[in-house]
C-alpha cells in the first residue's frame, strides 16, 4: 500500500459540516442498514480511511436483561466467555488467528448492551467476519474454562471495589429501583459473581437466550465496499438460528418520595454526593432527552453559574457535574459533586436543589442556550474523526434504537429547543420526590 | 484534574507528512513540527516545554505540574478564569496541560470554523498567565486530594505503579511523580510559580507542532507570538544515574484492601529509534502486550488461572495505564526501564504471582522466544502498530517525541518498516542484552505486610489453592511456581504505610 494512502484521514465530509443550517442530517457520513432473513441487522458507513475497518457486534443485552435474582453480572460474564472459542475454533486458536490479524479488539458491557469490537485491515474483512460470526453462533467452553473466567471477573469486581465512585453507583442504583434491573450495576451484586463458578448451566441457557440474531447490529465502519461486505455477511451469518426470548424486566413503579443514604467508604475520600432523579427512557420520537442534556451542561457545566460559584469562587468542591446517561428504560439523572469539608454537604446539596428549581420556574437566556447547541453539535462531529472513533459514538444509539437515523432525530431535537422546552423537562423530572440522594464519607483518619 | 491523563490522545496509524520546519528568519529559528492534513477539519496544537518534573527545585517537588495548570487552569492577564471558559465554551474546544518527567505539554484542539476565537485565547493562556491566587489555591487543593485520596485509596495499581517509579528513581531527578509530594504542593507559593514560568517557559525552550488542516500563515503567526517569551537558554540536568540494584528490592506498602497489586521494575539503556529497541519491542509485545489477551503473562496469571484481569509489561514509561490502551505520546525520558504491571491478585496468592512472574521472565531471559512465538509475534506487532495514532493529533504527539529522541525518520514509520523486517535472532538477542531476572525494584500494595516480609524472607513454598478445577499441565506447573527461590534478603524488604506515600 503506498503511504499517502495510508495516512488519509476519514474526515473530509467534516469540513462541509455547517452547524445551524438548514440541512436536515447532522450524522455528516453516507450508511446504509440492511436485515437479514434471521432479524441480524448491519450498518455500514463507508469512510476514506484506507486500510483500516472496524467492526462493532453490538449485543442488544446488557445487565438490564439480567431480570432472575441471584443472577446479576451474567451480561458482563459474557463479554469474557466469548473469547473462549468454538469447536471450529477453540480458545488457543482463535487467539493465534485474532493475534497473527494484528487487530485492535476488546469488548464491553453496559446497563443496555454488550459490545464487541475490532479494528483491523480491511484485508481481514472476511476473516474477522468468519471469526466474529463463528463465536456469536457457536460458542464452546466446558465447566473448567467457565469457572477460570468467573475468577477473572471477581479480580475485575475486587480492582473497581477500590474506586469510590464503583461504591457509590452500586449504592445508588439499589436506593433508586426496587424492581427494575437497573438495580445492580454492569458488574453486579457481589454475592451473584461470588456465586458465579455454580452456574455453568446457566450461564449456557442465558446465551441461547439472548445471542440470538434478532437481538445483534453489526456496525461497519471505515474503508470497506458496501456489495462485498453485505455478501460476506450474508455468507457468514445468513445460517445463525433466531431465537432470542425478551428479558421478563418488571416495570419501576413510580417512586412516591425522597429517598437517602450515607454510606462508608472503606479508604479515604473527599465526601462525593451523588443527587440521582428518576429520568426517561431515551427515544427518538420525544426531545425530552436532548433538552435534558442542554440542561445539565448550562446547570451543572463549566460554564454554568454553579460550576462557576462552588468550583471557582467558592472553592467548596473539586467538581460538580451531570451525569445523564441514555437508556433503554427510564434511568437515572445524576448529578455529583465531590465535597471538600462534610460542613459543606448540606450546603452544596441545598445549592443544587435550588438550581433545579431556578430552571423550572426561569427559561434559559437564548443566547447561552444558542452556544451551547453549537458546542453539543461541534463536539460531537470533531469526534467522528476515525472509524473507532464513529463506531464508538455510535454504540449506545445503535444498542438503544436500532439504527443511526435516531442520531440526526436527536440533534436535529436540539437545534429546535426553547427557553420553555428546558424549563418543561425541569419540572417534569426533577421532583422531589423521585430524587435520591447519595452521600459518601470516607474512612476518618 | 484537567491535567493528567485526559489530553485528546487515543490511538494511531502511521505518519509520513510531518515535516520538522526550521526557518531561518527571526521568528522561525526555533523549532517547529508540523502535521498537515488538508482533508481535516481540525487543527491540533502542541506546544511543548522542555520542562517537567525533572526540573522542580528540592522541597518543591509538584512545581512544573503546578505551574503549567495555571496557565491552563487559570485567568490570564486580560481574563478571569471564568471568562475564558466562558469563551472557550461555545468553539466545543479547549487546552489542557501535560507534565511529566522531562515534557510540558500545553495541547488544544479546535474546528477550523472556530480557530479565530479560540487562537487567542489559546496564545493567551501561554504568554499572559495572570497567576492568581486563588487558582493557585483551588489547583493546590485538586492535587492534595488526588495525592492523599485518588492516589493513596482509590486505585491499588497506580498506586502500586507510583510507588515503583519513586522507589526506583530515588535520588535522581526523576525520584518524584510530577504531582510532587503533600509537603512539597503545601508550600508551594505564587512566587515559586512565577520564578518557574519565567525560568523554563522561554523561547528556546519550546518545541512549537501543529497538525491538522491548518493554513502556513498559522504556524508563521504562532511562531511570531511565541517568539515574545524570553530568549534566555535553559540548563537541563543530565539524564538521572540510578543507583546499581542488586538483588531484589522490595517496598511493600501496607494498606487494608482486599487484593494485592504488584508492580516490578528496573532501567534499561536503550531507546526507541535503534533497530534493537525495535527488537525489544517486539519481545516486549510477546510476553505483556499492554492491554491484550496475546500477552505471555496475561495467559499465564489470568488465562490459565483466573487469578486477576491483567498482566503487561513496558520498555518505556506508561502512565495511566489503566485508562487507555495504546502508548501515549509525549512522556518521553532520557532513561527508560522494563517495567511489569500485575492487575490485582487475591492477597493469599500474592506470593505464587510475584514468583510465577519472576519465573516466566527468566524464562524469557533464559529462552528467548520459540520460533512460532516468535513469527505470530512479527504478525501481531506489524499490524497492532497501525492502531497506535488514528488521529491528527496523536501523530502530532509522536513526531514532538521524534524529536526528543533524535529519531531519524519517524517512530511510526519505524514500527511499520522495521519490525516485520526483524529476526528472532535479533529479537532473542536484544532480549539477552537488555533484560534480566535477577535485580529489580518490586512494589507491592498488600495489607499485612509484616507476615508477607517474613513468607519472602523464608522463600517458604506457597502452595496456592483455586476454587475452580484446572488442569494437569497447571497444576504440575504449579508446582514449580511454588517452590520457586526469590532469594529475598531482610534487608532488602522495606515496609511503608499508605498513609506516608507520597508525604513528603
Amino acid at each position: 500500500m503506498g503511504k499517502l494512502k495510508t495516512y488519509g484521514l476519514a474526515i473530509l465530509t467534516l469540513g462541509a459540516i455547517m452547524i445551524g443550517n438548514a440541512r436536515a442530517e447532522i450524522f455528516p457520513y453516507t450508511y446504509q442498514t440492511h436485515t437479514l432473513d434471521n432479524g441480524l441487522k448491519y450498518i455500514m458507513i463507508p469512510m476514506e480511511t484506507p486500510d483500516l475497518v472496524s467492526y462493532f457486534s453490538i449485543v442488544r443485552t446488557g445487565s438490564r436483561d439480567e431480570y432472575e435474582p441471584g443472577h446479576s453480572g451474567f451480561a458482563h460474564l459474557f463479554e469474557h466467555i466469548m473469547f473462549r472459542g468454538t469447536k471450529n475454533f477453540p480458545g488457543d486458536v482463535y487467539d493465534e488467528m485474532v493475534t497473527r490479524l494484528g487487530a485492535d479488539g476488546n469488548a464491553y458491557t453496559t446497563d443496555d448492551y454488550t459490545c464487541y469490537h475490532m479494528t483491523f485491515t480491511s484485508d481481514d474483512l472476511e476473516e474477522v467476519a468468519m471469526l466474529e460470526s463463528d463465536r456469536f453462533q457457536n460458542l464452546d467452553y466446558d465447566k473448567a474454562e467457565f469457572q477460570t473466567e468467573t475468577g477473572a471477573v471477581y479480580g475485575e469486581y475486587r480492582k473497581g471495589r477500590t474506586n469510590p465512585y464503583s461504591v457509590m453507583f452500586e449504592e445508588i442504583s439499589d436506593l433508586a429501583f426496587d424492581k427494575h434491573t437497573y438495580r445492580h450495576t454492569t458488574i453486579g451484586f457481589e454475592k451473584d459473581i461470588k456465586a458465579m463458578p455454580q452456574m455453568y448451566d446457566y450461564s449456557k441457557s442465558f446465551f441461547r437466550r439472548y445471542y440470538r440474531p434478532e437481538n445483534v447490529v453489526l456496525l461497519i465502519v471505515g474503508d470497506i465496499n458496501t456489495g462485498r461486505t453485505s455478501s460476506i455477511i450474508q455468507q457468514y451469518y445468513g445460517n445463525w438460528t433466531p431465537g432470542y426470548q425478551s428479558p421478563q424486566i418488571q416495570t419501576e413503579p413510580p417512586q412516591h418520595g425522597a429517598r437517602s443514604r450515607v454510606v462508608q467508604y472503606n479508604g479515604r475520600t473527599l465526601p462525593i454526593l451523588d443527587i440521582a432523579y428518576k429520568g426517561p427512557a431515551f427515544t427518538a420520537d420525544k426531545k425530552d432527552f436532548a433538552a435534558l442534556e442542554v440542561l445539565g451542561e448550562l446547570a451543572f457545566g463549566e460554564n454554568s453559574d454553579l460550576y462557576k460559584r462552588l468550583v471557582i469562587q467558592e472553592q467548596k468542591v473539586e467538581f460538580v457535574t451531570a451525569s445523564f446517561q441514555k437508556t433503554r428504560d427510564p434511568g437515572l439523572l445524576h448529578v455529583i459533586s465531590m465535597i471538600r469539608s462534610e460542613d459543606d454537604v448540606d450546603y452544596v446539596r441545598q445549592l443544587v436543589f435550588d438550581t433545579l428549581e431556578r430552571y423550572k420556574n426561569q427559561p434559559v437566556d437564548p443566547e447561552k442556550l444558542q452556544e451551547l447547541k453549537s458546542r453539543e453539535t461541534y463536539g460531537f462531529l470533531m469526534n467522528l474523526d476515525t472509524p473507532s472513533n464513529v463506531a464508538n459514538n455510535l454504540a449506545r444509539y445503535v444498542a438503544l434504537s436500532g439504527g443511526v437515523g435516531v442520531v440526526d432525530v436527536y440533534f436535529q431535537d436540539m437545534q429546535r429547543l426553547t427557553p420553555e422546552d428546558i424549563m418543561q423537562v425541569a419540572k417534569k423530572y426533577f421532583a422531589e420526590q423521585s430524587r435520591n440522594v447519595i452521600i459518601l464519607e470516607g474512612a476518618q483518619e | 484534574m484537567r491535567q493528567v491523563g485526559r489530553l485528546l490522545v487515543i490511538g494511531m496509524v502511521l505518519l509520513s507528512m510531518n515535516v520538522i520546519a526550521r526557518g531561518g528568519q527571526s521568528v522561525s529559528d526555533k523549532q517547529t513540527v508540523l502535521v498537515p492534513v488538508q482533508n481535516d477539519p481540525t487543527i491540533s496544537f502542541r506546544i511543548w516545554f522542555r520542562a517537567g518534573s525533572q526540573n522542580d527545585p528540592a522541597g518543591k517537588e509538584g512545581l512544573a505540574f503546578v505551574t503549567a495548570s495555571m496557565l491552563t487552569e487559570g485567568a490570564t492577564t486580560s481574563r478571569s478564569y471564568e471568562e475564558v471558559l466562558a469563551a472557550l465554551y461555545p468553539l466545543a474546544a479547549d487546552y489542557r496541560s501535560q507534565t511529566h518527567v522531562e515534557q510540558t505539554i500545553i495541547a488544544g484542539r479546535v474546528h477550523k470554523d472556530n480557530l479565530d476565537k479560540f487562537y487567542p485565547l489559546f496564545t493567551d493562556a501561554i504568554l499572559h498567565p495572570a497567576f492568581e491566587r486563588e487558582d493557585l489555591d483551588r489547583i493546590k487543593s485538586q492535587t492534595l486530594n488526588y495525592l492523599q485520596n485518588s492516589l493513596r485509596y482509590s486505585s491499588d495499581e497506580e498506586l502500586g505503579k507510583a510507588a515503583l517509579y519513586h522507589f526506583l528513581y530515588q535520588g535522581t531527578p526523576y525520584g518524584h511523580e510530577p504531582y510532587g509530594t503533600v509537603q512539597s504542593i503545601e508550600s508551594i507559593a505564587l512566587e515559586d510559580v512565577r520564578a518557574f514560568y519565567q525560568r523554563y517557559y522561554t523561547e528556546p525552550n519550546v518545541v512549537i507542532g501543529v497538525g491538522g488542516g491548518y493554513q502556513s500563515s498559522l504556524v508563521q503567526r504562532l511562531q511570531q507570538d511565541l517568539g515574545q517569551l524570553p530568549d534566555h537558554t535553559v540548563q537541563q540536568p543530565g539524564p538521572p544515574q540510578p543507583r546499581p540494584i542488586h538483588g531484589k528490592q522490595v517496598l511493600l506498602v501496607e494498606k487494608e484492601a482486599n487484593a494485592t497489586a504488584i508492580s516490578i521494575g528496573f532501567p534499561i539503556d536503550i531507546l526507541r529509534g535503534s533497530r534493537e529497541w525495535y527488537a525489544l519491542a517486539l519481545a516486549n509485545s510477546w510476553f505483556g502486550e499492554h492491554r491484550n489477551s496475546s500477552s505471555h503473562l496475561y495467559q499465564v496469571i489470568r488465562e490459565d488461572r483466573g487469578l486477576n484481569y491483567g498482566d503487561y509489561s513496558y520498555i518505556e514509561r506508561y502512565p495511566n495505564g489503566g485508562s487507555r490502551t495504546k502508548p501515549p505520546q509525549n512522556v518521553s525520558l532520557r532513561r527508560q526501564l522494563f517495567e511489569i504491571w500485575i492487575r490485582p491478585v487475591p492477597n493469599d496468592t500474592r506470593h505464587f504471582v510475584l514468583r510465577a512472574t519472576v519465573r516466566e521472565l527468566q524464562r524469557m531471559v533464559e529462552h528467548g522466544l520459540s520460533e512460532e512465538d516468535f513469527e505470530i509475534t512479527r504478525q501481531f506487532f506489524s499490524k497492532y502498530v497501525l492502531h497506535y495514532a488514528p488521529t491528527t493529533m496523536a501523530r502530532l504527539g509522536y513526531a514532538l517525541d521524534d524529536v526528543f529522541y533524535h529519531v531519524d525518520g519517524s517512530h511510526l514509520e519505524n514500527l511499520r518498516t522495521i519490525t516485520p523486517d526483524l529476526t528472532r535472532e535479533e529479537v532473542n538477542r536484544a532480549i539477552r542484552k537488555y533484560l534480566q531476572f535477577e535485580n529489580m525494584k518490586i512494589a507491592i500494595v498488600t495489607p499485612d505486610a509484616e507476615s508477607f516480609k517474613e513468607a519472602l524472607i523464608s522463600d517458604e513454598p506457597s502452595p496456592i489453592q483455586y476454587s475452580t478445577p484446572k488442569s494437569e499441565e497447571v497444576l504440575d506447573e504449579d508446582k514449580l511456581i511454588m517452590e520457586y527461590p526469590l532469594h529475598i534478603k531482610a534487608a532488602d524488604v522495606r515496609i511503608v504505610p499508605v498513609e506516608e506515600m507520597f508525604e513528603e
